[in-house]
């Protein structure tokens, strides 16, 4: 095993493959303050890729409640049961990765999930962790809550699904960071199936193939957002490019709300992969839950959203969350407005940072009709 | 009465001994008997001619991943040659035959390792090395149960599933037609580029080569062929190929075996193995 540096853990660890960042880095900021589980990003992604024979199960975007929602059954809860209490110290994780818990004979410490584990894509759907006793009030964080997780592969910097195969058949491209397998040169072993902690990879039992997310890279070699990113009706994701820390730029969308205003995080940053989806937490729920699965930075991270409205940049930025199919790699916010950027500086589109108010007059002189306003 | 309890008695040890087919002893490494026909079925009489070698498995545990538990303890081998092609017959045990290859169900299998060339010193038994391959044949319980009629749709693997609708295969696209097939196409990508790991097979075997772990790809076309039933207590598997270039004047070179218990999840490189062993053509008398 090399060691690498993983930032998301402050640390080095070990990976079956030496450091080899490439060029750009695809990621992505999920809002789950604003999912509301419609599961239509969940239907583009089954209508574009997952069709066909032997993929009737797989679904590369899935969208769970937790505390009880799984997909497949307990995939996390299952790995952290195996890796067992682990520590951060401050901001730098204390424990081991499944890259360093790997038992002999392993590359990765993983489990491969049975078959009726996927038979159960909603389970838990809505369901709220505790149970609802007299004197129950609603206040934050809730005292009973839920909220939504959408999942699509992780795109991960140190690849569990890619260390994980022996005949090296996913490769993370060089342009990209996308994570792909060889349809032509894999023999179906499912060590990346096991491998996985997000289980984000799929076997197809009528091509005899593991298959998985694609990050839609046809489109994004077109600087278009991912079909599950522009058919996202509560507008939750927006998709751009990543630096390393030291290499962050304020202007750079996702930049800017994970490594500058740290308000996006990554999921089970501790499994060590150093996962690109990152997720704005949801603030109605416990911070301790979060900080399981979000690491030592939730409540930063939560204060920092709830300051948004104070907050004219990030405000704007986070009103660019689906308002273009276009990728959007670098933005700017001035007065009262924000605009996305391509990198060159051209304008892609701009947006108000607050909605004109409309005042129409109750009657309608004209038409002799009253009319009511919405707020 | 009394008679007939005799002779059912006397049937009896005949009717193992067919099984076994213990008449000649068992053979210091796997020998070649000559054949005018090599035989196609594991069950055919022409492999009692041929002395039986008994090779033992060890784990694969020298690269990860590894098996970290062995399994199938042995393998009972048998071959036969016409002068150009042979045969081989592997025979060994295993209760619980897994002829089915889906999300967490693996096929039992087995293959044949020969150096691509005979030469004078053999590249690694693992699977070779980089300038010096192997050639391999391997054959899987779940193709063999798709050449023997096993449909490749998910009702075959599930018998009750329902499914809504397959976009290819809409009312309004013409069943075989050029558009359909390439919708189809789009959404298997595996098959579209010929990788063809599930039904529907001709064959259940295929011929590789490889040149060290994790190299292992199919030749253009495979040669070989072959034919795996259950027995009693287990698997017979014939595999028919060609003999190693440089075989014919040299008459001996070494083979190696590779065995996966499905129910044990053995896969890719978590298998049963052998080191080299040697092959030899048998004496003439
Ligand atoms: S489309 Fe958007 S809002 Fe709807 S479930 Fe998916 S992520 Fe949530
Ligand atoms: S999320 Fe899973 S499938 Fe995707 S890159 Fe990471 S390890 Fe691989």
């Amino acid at each position: 095993m090399a060691r690498v540096y993983n930032w998301q853990i402050r640390r080095q660890m070990s990976y079956w493959y030496p450091e080899n960042r490439p060029q750009k880095q695809f990621a992505a900021v999920f809002d789950i303050n604003k999912c509301i589980a419609c599961q239509t990003c969940t239907l583009a992604c089954k209508t574009t890729w997952t069709s066909g024979k032997g993929q009737e199960y797989m679904l590369w975007n899935n969208v769970e409640s937790k505390p009880y929602g799984f997909y497949p059954l307990m995939w996390d809860s299952k790995l952290l049961g195996m890796l067992g209490p682990q520590a951060w110290n401050k901001e730098t994780f204390a424990g081991r990765t499944i890259f360093e818990a790997a038992p002999a004979g392993e590359r990765v410490l993983g489990w491969r999930p049975a078959e009726f584990d996927y038979a159960y894509p909603n389970v838990g759907e809505d369901d709220c962790a505790g149970t609802v006793e007299h004197g129950v009030s609603l206040h934050g964080p809730h005292m009973l809550w839920f909220y939504y997780l959408a999942r699509i592969c992780n795109h991960c910097t140190y690849p569990a699904c890619l260390a994980s195969c022996p005949r090296a058949s996913i490769y993370k491209r060089p342009e990209d960071g996308i994570v792909l397998l060889d349809q032509g040169r894999c023999r179906g072993y499912r060590e990346c199936t096991k491998a996985c902690p997000y289980k984000k990879v799929f076997f197809n039992p009528l091509t005899g193939t593991s298959e998985k997310c694609i990050a839609c890279y046809p489109k994004i070699e077109q600087g278009i957002q991912p079909q599950c990113f522009v058919n996202c009706i509560g507008k939750i994701r927006l998709a751009g490019w990543i630096s390393t820390p030291e290499k962050a730029r304020e202007d750079n969308p996702i930049d800017y709300l994970v490594h500058v205003k740290k308000v996006a995080l990554p999921l089970f940053p501790q499994f060590g992969l150093e996962p690109n989806v990152y997720y704005i937490p949801p603030v109605h729920a416990p911070a301790k839950f979060l900080q399981q699965m979000f690491g030592p930075g939730v409540q930063a991270a939560i204060d920092a959203y709830r300051s948004a409205a104070q907050d004219e940049k990030l405000a704007g930025l986070l009103g660019l969350f689906g308002s273009t199919e276009r990728v959007v790699p670098r933005f700017a916010q001035e007065k009262d407005w924000v605009t996305a950027r391509e990198e060159d500086g051209k304008e892609i589109l701009r947006v108000p940072l607050r909605e004109p108010i409309y005042i129409r007059e109750a009657f309608d002189k004209k038409y002799q009709v009253v009319r009511t306003n919405c707020p | 009465m009394m008679r007939a309890l005799v002779v059912t008695v006397a049937v009896a040890p005949a009717v193992l001994l067919g099984c076994r087919r213990v008449e000649t002893p068992p053979s210091a490494n796997v020998v070649l008997a000559s054949a005018a026909k090599l035989p196609s079925e594991p069950s055919d009489a022409a492999w009692n001619a041929a002395p039986e070698y008994v090779a033992k498995l060890i784990p694969q545990d020298l690269v990860d991943p590894r098996l970290m538990t062995a399994s199938t303890a042995e393998l009972r081998v048998r071959a036969l040659s016409d002068g150009s092609r042979a045969a081989f017959r592997l025979e060994w045990r295993d209760e619980t035959p897994d002829d089915m290859s889906a999300t967490a169900r693996f096929a039992d299998a087995c293959a044949v390792q020969f150096p691509a060339a005979v030469e004078p010193t053999v590249p690694s038994p693992q699977m070779g090395e980089a300038g010096r391959p192997v050639a391999i044949t391997y054959w899987s319980a779940s193709w063999q149960a798709f050449v023997d009629g096993r449909g490749n749709s998910l009702q075959d693997i599930y018998p009750n599933a329902a499914i809504d609708h397959y976009p290819f295969e809409a009312a309004s696209l013409k069943s075989g037609s050029a558009e359909q097939q390439a919708m189809a196409a789009r959404y298997a990508p595996a098959h579209a580029l010929g990788n063809d790991l599930a039904g529907p097979r001709k064959l259940p075997v295929q011929d590789l080569i490889a040149e060290g772990p994790g190299t292992l790809s199919p030749v253009a076309s495979t040669d070989s062929d072959g034919r795996g039933s259950r027995t009693q207590d287990g698997w017979a598997v014939v595999i028919r190929r060609q003999l190693p270039a440089g075989f014919a004047e040299q008459l001996h070179t070494q083979i190696a075996f590779a065995v996966w218990e499905g129910s044990h999840e053995e896969v890719g490189a978590r298998k049963m193995r052998t080191a080299w062993i040697t092959l030899t053509n048998q004496e003439k008398p």
